[in-house]
């Protein structure tokens, strides 16, 4: 390993340089945890849109919620993810992980922003609890799958020069993420949105 | 009604390629946007129009309202998610251009139901009940919704993206327009009522209607007990 593969920071995590050909590396970290940062802004809308129907302090309860559905894969099963990675030889740095993660991020507040609209007028106007929770966990299982989807979309471009078996791999070890992102999500919305059965 | 805009409502019908390459030049989307909601207005007006023919009186004028307010308060509700997915899916459209691409489609859609309309009065006029009428009313959106997809799909691109973003669109345009719908119900009138009413009381939704259903499907039926359905009532 070069001397620059050892920083974790910036090396290739255990790779030769002809075998990773690493994408150029977009913005810098700063940059991309304020991505990150802004999705989570932009998922407390949703988490509004379905306070609306507590109203009061349900607004808030959920506006906090939601971003933590976010920040739980982002923070616990996103790095888990990269170490798994890192440990296959995947040709992947942390900058353009954290940049992948970011990216998925933003796109999944962002998703859930512009579904806010319907999400609040669906909430409001159902009758039953458990309908509301029900549409409600659809918004967010459908920006979720967006959000995976634009993570892998990130990954697949860092492999693409990849061997088939290290290829594999990683396939493999993204379904593995996959559904502990969804269980991780799914347990931190039922646990912090009063909506989905929650502390209400 | 100026030659333009028949002309864009022509355009509307024939190439919706055409019509998807117009929201992309903001100098073609005041036109667009003012003859598609021309086209709204007055295919979705007709056709609830005539939908009410069954029970007749007010409730023509209320549904010949209704139905384009749906529609409209559906597009309003929607284009903000369908803008948000489209970009976090890859596809860089405007907030405006999604708007008039999305009402295009609904102009579209409307006017298909403009098409319908003759028929459908038609079986109303010989003495198709209430419900025969909810189904045909059901097949003729159905088929409607289709001619509108030609729109999207040409907007977002006939690959597997456009495919993936129509998809994701059409999961949030669903239960939404459903809802909406169903918020400004009756749209054909019960024969036997009394009194038309322009809406309805809150009741249910249409999401507790396919939540009961879907739990009914796996055998669970929640039942209140005798005395509580006694006091409801």
């Amino acid at each position: 390993m070069t001397d620059e593969g050892n920083v974790m920071g910036v090396g290739v995590i255990g790779l030769s340089r002809t075998e990773s050909e690493p994408l150029a590396v977009s913005a810098s970290v700063p940059k991309e945890l304020s991505r990150l940062a802004s999705g989570l802004g932009l998922s407390a809308v949703f988490g509004l849109a379905l306070g609306a129907r507590a109203g009061g302090l349900g607004l808030l309860q959920h506006a906090l919620g939601a971003p933590l559905g976010l920040l739980m894969v982002a923070g616990v099963a996103a790095p888990s993810l990269f170490v798994r990675l890192s440990l296959m030889d995947a040709p992947l740095r942390p900058t353009q992980m954290v940049s992948a993660v970011a990216h998925a991020t933003f796109n999944t507040g962002l998703v859930l922003a512009g579904l806010s609209p319907a999400m609040a007028m669906l909430v409001v106007s159902i009758e039953s609890a458990g309908a509301a929770a029900w549409i409600s966990g659809l918004g967010l299982a459908l920006a979720g799958g967006i959000g995976l989807s634009c993570l892998f979309a990130e990954l697949q471009r860092s492999i693409a020069g990849a061997s088939l078996l290290l290829k594999s791999r990683v396939f493999m070890t993204l379904a593995v993420f996959t559904v502990l992102a969804c269980a991780l999500a799914a347990r931190a919305w039922r646990a912090w949105l009063p909506l989905l059965g929650g502390a209400a | 009604m100026s030659a333009h805009v028949l002309g864009l409502l022509d355009e509307l019908l024939r190439s919706p390629k055409n019509v998807a390459e117009r929201v992309q030049r903001p100098e073609d989307l005041r036109p667009l946007v003012v003859s598609s909601l021309l086209a709204l207005l007055m295919g979705a007006g007709t056709f609830g129009a005539v939908l009410a023919t069954a029970r007749g009186g007010a409730q023509i004028g209320y549904s010949a309202l209704k139905l384009p307010l749906a529609v409209l308060a559906t597009l309003c509700l929607c284009v903000p998610a369908f803008t948000a997915i489209a970009r976090a899916l890859g596809r860089q459209l405007e907030l405006s251009a999604m708007v008039g691409l999305a009402l295009s489609a609904a102009a579209r859609a409307a006017l298909v139901l403009l098409a319908f309309a003759p028929a459908v009065w038609f079986a109303l006029d010989r003495g198709l009940g209430y419900h025969g009428s909810v189904v045909l009313s059901a097949l003729c959106y159905g088929v409607a919704g289709l001619s509108a997809l030609r729109v999207m799909a040409s907007g977002l691109g006939r690959d597997a993206r456009g495919a993936a973003i129509l998809v994701c669109c059409a999961a949030v345009l669903l239960p939404t327009g459903a809802q909406s719908a169903w918020m400004l119900r009756p749209f054909i009138g019960r024969p036997a009522q009394a009194k038309v009413p322009f809406l309805r009381h809150k009741e249910s939704s249409f999401a507790d209607a396919v939540y009961t259903s879907s739990r009914s499907s796996l055998g669970l039926y929640s039942r209140r007990p005798q005395g509580d359905a006694e006091r409801a009532e």
